[in-house]
């Protein structure tokens, strides 16, 4: 029982990681029809950035969060304002422009941080274990957790109920009739993408302690992106969350039983899930 | 993408033909002027040229946009170097159609899958595909030489003419001649009906389907066509490489026909060959001038291209030919 | 005999009924107009007849066959062709590309991949006899995007009609054009050959009473009214639903 129970911890805590990163992926997708394919490596930057001011700098956890997702808020939103607005009616370009960037921003980090990787950190007070069912469980996955949910409902609750969500799925219907209402359709994008990036970026920093802080993360993060919006389904946090919760606990009880499998058990849902349902669990047409 | 102009008609390449008799004579005789180095420079650019063509036929030709067409090289690759390695066979005659079989086994496979996502997805599910078989190469203990990731100890391709071996320049040659024969097939492959339904499709897919087309099915067979293609350079590259390693089966590798299909002209024909030719250039020194620096340089140029040259740098090229060259007059019927 | 006939077809989107159990026939050879205000569900009916949209009930049969879960590729193999509400010629590419793709998509040489097209002479021939018949002879090399509106339609209504169909579904043919350009279609329509039948939706209500034998209205995907163009002009239902009731007699006045 004690086995169950804390391979699904860590399953979830996993899982949550993985939603902190599909959901931002999900919304530009979801509000802006594109594939960001630098998603990962904005990930990287912030797990870079936050690392240096929470331990090298030695400002704490908090700041590093901050400065994690602020670094690849900017990062992100220079690259939307820059370069991809101008391709707006054009998606493809728009997906190979972003992958250009997953080169451009590895080597960047390479060039500043090295090639050695950090080593994983989390806050303060998230260190040591807590008592789960009588056994020791690490606090800062708890953490990981109900940060993942908070997240969760505060994405959700902006994406059905806010003026901001409304204009976004408005946008997504029907673009120019959106803009003919007067609504700067130019100014939300940036934003979103803004978001997006921040949250790339904080969940560098808190999923740090679970994938480290490593110059691979840029195509490693991309790649576990995909495949929970593969399998969770486009355009909504409930199908980022459902997928990212299925992948990390499957995953995590596939390592636990089969640890030669490693990502397997991760492959063979997606596959199974694209031939069952190819729009994803909870997918929309977009 | 706006990657089609009317000039482009199909017989407008083929009146004007100097351009292939001389890219042939120098593709033929150029090596014979160059050192090891260079010579081994020009095979792998036809190699690459060879996969780059191969990938645009699915995602120029067809418009899809697949980030997992390393997989298909690979397989080739490795299915050579495992037959090496395994069974100790360095007989091309074996060696290449059990590579180019195997991808295009591969090709069926994951084809079939990915076909069932549209639009997007389609880019997601082979994007992982590819980096599932680079799990496996990682992964899977047969599939590695003894204590490394990859495997080494491929030699060039025994003939089986007696008193005959392989060296750099007739390797070269070797690959020359494969080269030329799949440029001739995608050729008339692109020009048959089924290249030009392929086109539709990019175009429009809803209204080929109104029209009469099983769009899954033209889809599919372009896919497992490109494999094979994809497997025939990969099988060259194996040879040339001497060594196979799981990162010719994911993403890094599966990129590289896409920068320089998009750099040399996405959807024309030769775009491809035009664009690994500058990219093997750039590449080339790039690694001499500064190793650490080059997947910037690579970066960049692929956003520059995209941003302010979006029809490619072999479009470019072409216009000037077409601007200032011989006129060998127009195609109506 | 019966070219079409649809049993309590339904369509629908998450609440909203875009079609709801429409049933009628068409014999063949009928020239049969769809009209109805907009959002009344006419396009929608269009893709449930062609394969674009699969219904959430009811049946379709074409020809005694029926075509209820077949794809459109089928359906334009069994004999359907459409001209499409935006049109869906492919822009980019040439009048002539357009036009051997499309004589091509019934042909069984289709997915021939080793013979170049320009070697399949009687499809070069019937590419150059339709767009000759269409004037655009000429303009063969030109992308489809360089051509007018009225062009447009014209091209794909002729390309449609190259692939020789058994019924054809002229999808708002005139929107977009000037009098002159509707004029042509109507004439074109005219000049069909009577073993074709052709089902037309179309707001422009001069060519609908030019061009149709019978008419169906179409309303929140109901249909309202099934009857000859004198009957549907008497009707008080329509009159209602289109003009409001005071302007019906002035309307029944000038037709």
């Amino acid at each position: 029982m004690d086995w169950f129970v804390i391979n699904l911890l860590n399953g979830i805590s996993y899982g949550m990681v993985l939603f902190l990163i599909a959901s931002g992926m999900s919304i530009v997708l979801g509000a802006m029809g594109i594939i960001n394919l630098a998603h990962g490596a904005l990930y990287m930057v912030g797990a870079y950035m936050g690392w240096t001011v929470a331990v090298k700098w030695g400002a704490g956890f908090g700041l590093g969060l901050l400065a994690g997702g602020l670094c690849a808020g900017l990062v992100g939103l220079a690259i939307e304002r820059g370069l991809l607005r101008h391709l707006y009616k054009k998606p493809n370009e728009q997906v190979l422009l972003t992958f250009g960037f997953v080169y451009i921003l590895a080597n960047l980090c390479l060039w500043i941080w090295g090639g050695w990787p950090r080593m994983p950190f989390t806050a303060n007070f998230l260190t040591g274990s807590m008592e789960i069912l009588g056994r020791a469980y690490p606090k800062a996955r708890v953490a990981v957790i109900v940060v993942g949910l908070v997240l969760a409902i505060g994405l959700w609750w902006l994406q059905e109920k806010t003026r901001m969500g409304a204009i976004v799925r408005a946008g997504m219907d029907d673009k120019e009739m959106t803009m003919g209402l007067g609504i700067n359709l130019e100014r939300a994008f940036a934003l979103i993408f803004f978001v997006s990036a921040f949250i790339a970026g904080s969940a560098g920093v808190i999923g740090a302690q679970l994938l480290g802080v490593h110059n691979a993360l840029g195509m490693d993060i991309l790649l576990l992106a995909l495949i929970v919006i593969i399998v969770g389904g486009v355009g909504s946090i409930q199908g980022a969350l459902l997928g990212g919760i299925l992948i990390g606990v499957i995953d995590g009880f596939g390592k636990a039983i089969f640890p030669q499998l490693a990502m397997f058990t991760m492959y063979l849902t997606m596959i199974v899930v694209i031939i069952v349902r190819p729009a994803g669990l909870l997918g929309r047409k977009i | 993408m706006e990657t089609i102009k009317h000039e482009k008609g199909q017989d407008r390449w083929v009146s004007r033909g100097a351009p292939y008799i001389l890219g042939t004579l120098v593709l033929l005789v150029t090596p014979l002027f160059l050192d090891t180095y260079g010579q081994g420079l020009m095979t792998r650019f036809l190699i690459f040229a060879l996969f780059a063509m191969s990938f645009n036929i699915v995602f120029g030709y067809a418009g899809l946009m697949s980030l997992g067409h390393a997989a298909f090289f690979g397989a080739g690759g490795y299915t050579v170097a495992l037959l090496k390695l395994h069974y100790d066979v360095n007989l091309f005659w074996i060696s290449a159609p059990l590579g180019i079989l195997v991808a295009t086994l591969i090709a069926a496979l994951f084809g079939i899958i990915a076909l069932r996502a549209s639009g997007i997805y389609f880019l997601l599910v082979t994007f992982a595909l590819g980096q599932m078989l680079y799990s496996l190469a990682w992964n899977v203990k047969w599939l590695n030489s003894k204590g490394m990731q990859g495997i080494t100890g491929i030699n060039l391709p025994d003939l089986g003419i007696p008193g005959f071996t392989l060296d750099t320049i007739w390797f070269y040659y070797l690959v020359l001649i494969f080269f030329l024969l799949s440029c001739v097939l995608l050729y008339r492959l692109v020009i048959s009906p089924f290249g030009l339904a392929l086109e539709g499709i990019r175009e429009g897919e809803p209204r080929m389907d109104a029209v009469g087309y099983n769009t899954w099915y033209l889809k599919y067979a372009a896919f497992v066509v490109s494999g094979a293609f994809a497997g025939l350079a990969g099988v060259l590259f194996a040879y040339y490489n001497f060594f196979v390693s799981p990162n010719h089966l994911g993403i890094a590798t599966s990129f590289l026909p896409m920068v320089m299909t998009i750099m040399g002209g996405l959807g024309t024909f030769l775009g491809p060959v035009v664009g690994a030719a500058v990219f093997i250039f750039v590449e080339n020194f790039a690694s001499i001038l500064s190793p650490q620096r080059w997947p910037l340089v690579l970066g960049t140029l692929f956003v520059l291209t995209i941003m302010f040259a979006r029809e490619g740098i072999g479009v470019y090229l072409w216009r000037l030919w077409t601007r200032w060259g011989p006129n060998y007059g127009s195609v109506k019927n | 005999m019966e070219a079409l006939r649809t049993k309590a077809l339904s369509k629908q989107f998450g609440g909203v009924d875009a079609v709801n159990d429409v049933s009628f026939a068409v014999n063949v050879g009928e020239r049969l107009a769809i009209i109805g205000p907009n959002g009344a569900g006419k396009t929608t009916l269009f893709n449930l007849i062609n394969g674009q949209l699969s219904p959430t009930a009811g049946r379709i049969s074409f020809f005694g066959q029926d075509v209820t879960s077949l794809p459109p590729h089928r359906r334009a193999h069994l004999g359907q062709a459409r001209a499409f509400q935006v049109i869906s010629l492919l822009q980019k590419l040439t009048v002539l590309q357009n036009t051997l793709l499309t004589i091509n998509g019934t042909k069984p040489h289709r997915f021939a991949m080793f013979r170049p097209v320009k070697k399949f002479e009687d499809v070069l021939q019937k590419a150059s006899d339709t767009l000759k018949g269409l004037d655009l002879w000429e303009k063969q090399d030109q992308p489809v995007s360089n051509l007018s509106h009225g062009e447009q339609r014209r091209l794909e209504i002729g390309l449609g009609l190259s692939m020789e169909p058994k019924l054809l579904l002229l999808d708002e043919p005139s929107a977009g054009l000037t009098k002159e350009e509707s004029a042509e279609i109507i004439g074109i329509i005219k000049n069909l050959r009577t073993d074709i039948t052709v089902l037309i939706v179309d707001h422009d209500m001069d060519m609908v009473f030019e061009v149709a034998e019978r008419i169906l209205v179409l309303h929140y995907g109901q249909l309202i009214a099934d009857g000859d163009p004198g009957q549907i002009q008497a009707d008080r239902k329509v009159r209602e639903i289109y003009m409001g009731v005071e302007d019906a007699v002035d309307y029944a006045g000038t037709a």
